[in-house]
């Protein structure tokens, strides 16, 4: 079992180890001395493989944790967990136990029960403790021990069990019930001390109630949960926010009531980050010379996250509590690098000096992860909520939210080095954070935008030749997280990465295209548009069927998600709201005439529409569309208006003109 | 800066008196520097690096290495993060000292300690601990125009020695570098003699290095017997679509202590080592030879014999493709590592090498004349003659000679069929047993006519363009090698779900296509066949037209070469091929064909041809297309020819079917 942000609120790491999350199992250390496989094992090892597990690798068919609290609230983790090797791909099952600076592994043993019966104890040699090196930005201490079992093969039944000291200041837990594989029988336990009460809650499962089998030591047990697997589901959720899953508290946020809940987890994070953000005489001078002479509320507030955004590189070093706690603002000032604590804490510590108030917001960049039912650290991510005066009501703050307690808070990501303040990047928008304001605290949803606040207009202007060939030029402009996403591609490649990419973007729905010239005109300002303007040969572009020339009217760009017939009960991911719209003019090759043109489109499924319609004037063939999305996900009963409008979408893209000699 | 390599030295006799030696010291950036914006040498590079200095001191067991990297871009602040692997316990990396100059003059310098991260921890069975660690540290206050400034050092135990790999070519252009190694005592200029030995046990006499340098540059040893290097203008490490291994391509200077003195007497020595060591594991004992009597027939041609022992040691447990057994196993269940062939025909499984050198001794209990030859995985590395090292060649397959033919056989290759070799092992350098033991050879291309894919579809479309049908994959050599060794490793459900992703990329948009079953997964002789059904949406109709990708398989439109002019690096396809699709349309009753794309053939001669061939008949069209690639490799200089041809084919492709609708019939009044 995981606990809630291992290694804090980064967002790089926790994406690989929920990750690891996925994989079925942690252990612990092996223990030299030779131990007979134990009772629990054996008996778990006889559970027949259900009919249900269907084309499963590896079925768990037990999997049980034991949380043992002490009085100071710090908790020593037991697990046992039984598997069985169903197929040949399950061969390279392993067990692990991840852990870092503050987590003791006391023990790790592993045993197998071969097909054939024969039992065997892994040995040191089949244990590697491996770093967290997943991502290059990024310094953790964390490390993960995996052993590798002995005699892993179809038929086998791995057993392993580990125990491990939990880092002493979380006093939460996060069972992860549902895996990509099914689990047979699994059970949590919670000892308490007496005179320690706990609060569970649950996401997306029905509540279990658990059995008191000793004086305030709990115990939940279940049976038969089906295996998670998105492999094939196409627009789907984040896995994560889509598994199932328990956590319990047993510290401040062991407290009846949800919301009581949630403002104990605010607290908690509050007393965290308490005078981290102390503005230092540099950060004093720093914010004050850039909000001189300030028009408004607006001006103050962009050029301060602009200079964040610009100026303060992303790289983090977790260690430990680091991985929660942010550095101070002074020290993130002087080096002017952090992660999404640290910029958070930054930006909070300038805002500060700017008369601005603003608080944390832990949350999960996975839409659906934060959930609101369920009060629990579990994340990966922070950004800031930005008190807006009740005075001020600029349009330019998009990502307005209001508090229970009638505040209304900007929502910003100073982690986005892109995505203007007032706007909010897309993945963030639809899901949930922590509002950590102290007393004040409260779980928030995060806005969904106006489709205006984001997307791109593209026009183009072509000449087709008697040979096939077409050239012409592109001229974008994109905003919101849009024009934020090419600004990040931007940044992060060299002038001969930025071609290949151009070239391969553009060559996606042109084969064969050929990029004349390319040019960004990127503005400073964040909140004005990006454009993007490029020249292009593509060679064959119209084809010849006999005395007919096929032109595409619709030349470069695809606004299509991928979707299958398949029966749905997941969600659908739309990823983003926003307005799209193409424009393209074609001049056709003299001696040839317009003979057809594909049909106007239209449709409108509430959470979406699309318009498009081609003409022909003279030797001009004119294609426009508009594409809008209104919500980020919608529900698995709207599955047939996604295939409905991807499938039009796909048609229309593929739609040709035809010409034919005069 | 790598991992070093060391080897392990008896104790020192001699007290170790150097004098310190002088460092790379932090320098003074010039105003141009300060001021640079962009590099003409290296023109839209993200950084470059103005400096680097190594120093190596294996006398008094010391390497330092000093960098200083100008920011061109904001991608080039990925160098300010600087991680530095070593081996815990043997190596300390010290003294990290770091600074960022802003392009005005300011200078921050690095303060705190870096971080000494764990990589990976394991266990020897002789309870041993391997520990890799790496000191992390990250340049404070980076900006675009900032120059970055450390420097460390490394340092060893007396009881090793240490000898330095300069990689000289970098992601990064490279202005000015310079190199430093004074090499162990006994290895200068009236060195004191020592005994050193490798890991093996063999004294360690010599002193050599393996260079890959620019035209025009060498490296000088001064009358002190320490060597120096110095380069300019050092390109970025290339990077371009199909390229081969990077290896044998890169500027770079290896140095190592050896038991050899010069490369032919390594090679041969080398040679003779493995090739007695091949001959005592594969000796034709009396197991094998019984093995042998109970699988051949005397009467059999010795083609048959091959054959038929073949598949005698393809039938046993590979354990490349299964799973190695660990140490718990083998112990309880009273197994060995091989060391001879006939532990491996005793346990009925074994390594891929295991299984080989069975093969090998099978063939000679049997009278054939075969040969071992430990060849280069192509797709790890490329073989570098001048560089000494034996675990280069990393596999082993069987020449087998009948009638004063070779022949190439890969037993080790699971699935392979006989008289077939993997393409990692194809066209690439080794060593052979026998009369060649002493020369390389270089194992046969594989002939593009052996590694055919035909994609053959039966689609009926209705005139929305609607379309249903079947799909017929039928594959021989490499492509259905590949397939069969995945299931080895996945059930006949997983394998399919991997069919049917591989089927995402080459059918068009809107079309769906799933396996129904395989034939032939099981017998490497005969062809791979995939029956696939697919459905969907193909095309777009009109108003009096519906309009079809001429070519099914072609619709993602992905050929290599066709965006990038120039090539620096040869082209590496790994093996020949011809790709045959040949896709039968039965049409509506009421549309016929109104054009439909032309036959075309396009040669690129001695290399490779495609050829395009439309047969239309009342309610059928048939649109077949065969692209053969005879050449795996091609040079820069074809780069041109190459391109060109691609892009003929690119065009092609894009050709499409238009059928028509009839006209209505008039009414009668």
């Amino acid at each position: 079992m995981r606990i809630p942000f291992p290694s804090g609120l980064i967002r790089f790491l926790m994406i690989a180890l929920l990750v690891f999350a996925c994989q079925p199992g942690l252990a612990s250390w092996f223990g030299k001395d030779k131990q007979d496989l134990p009772q629990w094992g054996l008996d778990a090892a006889k559970t027949p493989t259900p009919a249900y597990v269907k084309d499963a690798a590896v079925v768990i068919l037990f999997d049980e944790y034991l949380e043992t609290v002490d009085a100071q609230g710090r908790a020593t983790e037991r697990e046992r967990r039984v598997k069985r090797i169903l197929k040949p791909q399950g061969r390279n099952i392993t067990c692990n136990v991840d852990y870092d600076v503050d987590e003791k592994v006391n023990y790790f043993r592993e045993w197998t029960i071969a097909a054939d019966q024969k039992q065997y104890q892994a040995q040191d040699t089949d244990f590697i403790d491996e770093g967290d090196t997943s991502v290059p930005i990024m310094l953790s201490t964390r490390k993960d021990r995996v052993v590798h079992p002995p005699a892993a093969d179809v038929g086998a039944v791995i057993v392993c069990e580990s125990e491990k000291s939990v880092e002493p200041y979380l006093q939460e837990t996060v069972w992860e019930i549902q895996a990509p594989i099914p689990i047979v029988f699994q059970a949590l336990e919670v000892d308490l001390p007496s005179g320690r009460s706990y609060s569970a809650a649950w996401h997306k499962f029905p509540p279990a109630k658990p059995v008191e089998v000793a004086p305030n030591h709990w115990r939940w047990e279940l049976k038969d949960m089906p295996a998670l697997d998105l492999r094939d589901v196409k627009s789907h959720p984040d896995w994560v926010a889509l598994a199932a899953r328990m956590s319990v508290q047993w510290g401040d946020a062991a407290i009846p009531g949800i919301d009581n809940q949630w403002r104990a987890i605010g607290q908690w994070v509050t007393t965290l980050e308490a005078n981290r953000p102390d503005p230092s005489p540099e950060i004093t001078a720093q914010t004050q010379s850039l909000i001189a002479g300030a028009p408004d509320f607006y001006a103050k507030l962009s050029r301060i996250t602009e200079y964040i955004q610009k100026n303060v590189r992303y790289f983090t070093v977790s260690r430990g509590i680091g991985g929660l706690q942010a550095n101070h603002a002074a020290d993130i000032f002087r080096n002017r690098y952090g992660d999404c604590k640290d910029k958070t804490t930054l930006l909070i510590s300038m805002l500060q000096v700017a008369g601005i108030h603003a608080f944390y917001v832990p949350l999960d960049d996975r839409r659906g992860i934060v959930d609101p039912d369920a009060p629990s650290l579990m994340g990966n991510h922070m950004i800031t909520a930005i008190e807006v005066p009740a005075e001020v009501q600029d349009p330019r703050l998009k990502a307005i939210v209001k508090t229970s307690d009638g505040k209304r808070c900007l929502i910003f990501d100073p982690t986005d080095e892109r995505t203007p303040v007032g706007n909010l990047p897309s993945e963030e928008q639809g899901g949930y954070g922590i509002l950590a304001a102290g007393a004040s605290s409260q779980i928030i949803a995060l806005p969904v935008l106006d489709p205006d606040a984001n997307g791109t207009d593209r026009k183009g202007v072509f000449t087709l030749s008697p040979d096939g060939t077409l050239t012409g030029s592109v001229d974008s402009a994109s905003i919101g997280p849009k024009g934020g996403e090419l600004r990040t591609v931007l940044k992060y490649t060299d002038d001969k990465e930025r071609r290949e990419y151009w070239e391969k973007y553009v060559a996606y729905t042109l084969p064969g295209v050929t990029l004349d010239n390319f040019q960004f005109i990127q503005p400073s300002a964040l909140d004005k548009p990006l454009e993007f303007h490029y020249k292009v040969t593509a060679h064959q572009y119209s084809h010849q069927a006999g005395p007919l020339l096929l032109v595409r009217p619709r030349v470069v760009g695809t606004f299509g998600r991928p979707f299958d017939d398949k029966p749905r009960s997941y969600p659908i991911d739309l990823d983003a709201t926003g307005r799209w719209r193409d424009n393209f003019d074609i001049t056709i090759p003299s001696g040839y005439v317009v003979d057809e043109t594909p049909d106007p489109v239209s449709i409108d499924v509430g959470f979406a529409s699309y318009h498009s319609a081609t003409t022909a004037k003279g030797n001009l063939l004119h294609y426009e569309r508009e594409y809008v999305v209104r919500q980020v996900e919608i529900p698995p009963t709207k599955a047939a208006d996604f295939r409905l409008l991807e499938s039009t979408i796909l048609s229309d893209e593929k739609d040709s003109a035809v010409l034919k000699k005069q | 800066m790598r991992i070093s390599s060391f080897v392990r030295h008896l104790p020192l006799f001699f007290a170790i008196t150097y004098p310190a030696l002088v460092l790379a010291q932090f320098q003074q950036p010039t105003a141009e520097e300060l001021k640079m914006t962009s590099d003409p040498k290296a023109p839209g590079a993200a950084a470059v690096y103005l400096n680097v200095e190594e120093v190596a001191n294996d006398p008094i067991h010391f390497q330092s290495v000093y960098v200083r990297i100008k920011v061109l871009q904001e991608k080039g602040k990925e160098l300010a993060t600087v991680h530095l692997p070593y081996w815990h316990g043997n190596f300390k990396i010290e003294d990290i000292k770091a600074r960022t100059i802003h392009s005005d003059g300011t200078v921050i310098p690095l303060v705190g300690k870096p971080e000494d991260l764990l990589l990976s921890k394991t266990s020897s069975g002789n309870g041993e601990q391997m520990q890799i660690n790496s000191k992390v540290f990250t340049l404070p206050s980076v900006e675009v125009g900032s120059i970055l400034e450390y420097r460390y050092e490394l340092r060893y135990d007396d009881d090793h020695v240490s000898s330095p790999t300069w990689e000289i070519q970098r992601p990064y252009f490279v202005h000015h570098a310079r190199y430093t190694f004074t090499p162990f005592k006994a290895f200068l200029p009236g060195g004191t003699s020592m005994y050193l030995t490798d890991a093996h046990g063999n004294s360690v006499n010599t002193l050599i290095w393996y260079k890959v340098l620019p035209k025009d540059v060498d490296m000088k040893a001064d009358v002190a017997g320490v060597f120096h290097l110095e380069v300019t203008d050092i390109p970025a490490t290339p990077d371009e679509e199909f390229m081969p291994p990077l290896n044998g391509l890169l500027y770079q200077v290896k140095f190592y202590y050896m038991s050899a003195h010069d490369t032919a007497d390594f090679w041969v020595s080398e040679a003779k080592r493995w090739s007695k060591e091949v001959d005592h594991f594969a000796e034709p004992s009396k197991v094998i030879k019984e093995a042998v009597a109970g699988i051949i027939a005397p009467g059999d041609s010795d083609l048959d014999k091959a054959k038929k022992l073949y598949k005698a040691v393809q039938a046993l447990d590979n354990t490349d493709y299964s799973r190695k057994k660990s140490g718990a196993e083998l112990k309880l269940l009273n197994l060995k590592v091989a060391r001879h062939a006939e532990d491996t025909w005793t346990q009925k499984s074994g390594t891929s090498q295991d299984i080989t050198l069975l093969y090998l001794a099978m063939l000679r209990a049997a009278g054939l004349n075969a040969n071992d030859m430990k060849v280069v995985d192509r797709s790890e590395r490329v073989f570098a003659m001048g560089y000494l090292d034996f675990d280069q060649l990393d596999d082993d397959i069987v020449v087998l000679n009948i009638a004063g033919k070779d022949i190439a056989l890969d037993p080790g290759e699971k699935m392979c069929p006989f008289q077939t070799i993997r393409w990692v092992h194809s066209g690439t350098a080794g060593i052979l047993q026998g009369d060649h033991v002493r020369s390389l050879a270089i194992t046969p291309e594989q002939a593009y006519t052996g590694n055919k894919v035909t994609r053959n579809g039966d689609l009926t479309i209705d005139e929305h363009g609607a379309v249903t049908g079947q799909l017929t994959f039928v594959m021989l050599g490499q492509e259905a090698l590949s397939w069969r060794q995945r299931a080895l490793r996945n059930d006949p459900d997983e394998l399919k779900k991997q069919f049917d992703r591989s089927l995402e990329s080459v059918v068009p948009d809107g079309i769906e296509a799933h396996i129904d079953h395989f034939l032939g997964l099981d017998d490497p002789e005969v062809n791979l066949v995939a029956i696939v059904n697919v459905h969907g949406n193909l095309g777009a109709a009109t108003s009096k037209r519906l309009l079809l990708p001429g070519f099914f398989f072609q619709t993602r439109g992905s050929h290599p070469f066709v965006n990038e002019e120039k090539r620096i690096e040869p082209v590496d396809m790994h093996y020949g091929d011809t790709v045959t699709d040949q896709i039968v349309y039965h049409l509506p009753a009421n549309m016929s064909v109104e054009g439909a794309p032309q036959d075309t053939k396009i040669p690129w001669q001695g290399h490779a041809v495609f050829v395009t061939k439309t047969v239309s008949k009342p309610g059928q069209i048939t649109i077949a297309r065969l692209f053969a690639r005879a050449f795996s490799s091609a040079k820069p200089e074809e780069y041109q020819d190459l391109r060109g041809f691609y892009q003929k084919v690119a065009a092609a492709d894009q050709a499409q079917l238009v059928l028509t609708k009839a006209a209505p019939a008039q009414k009668g009044n």
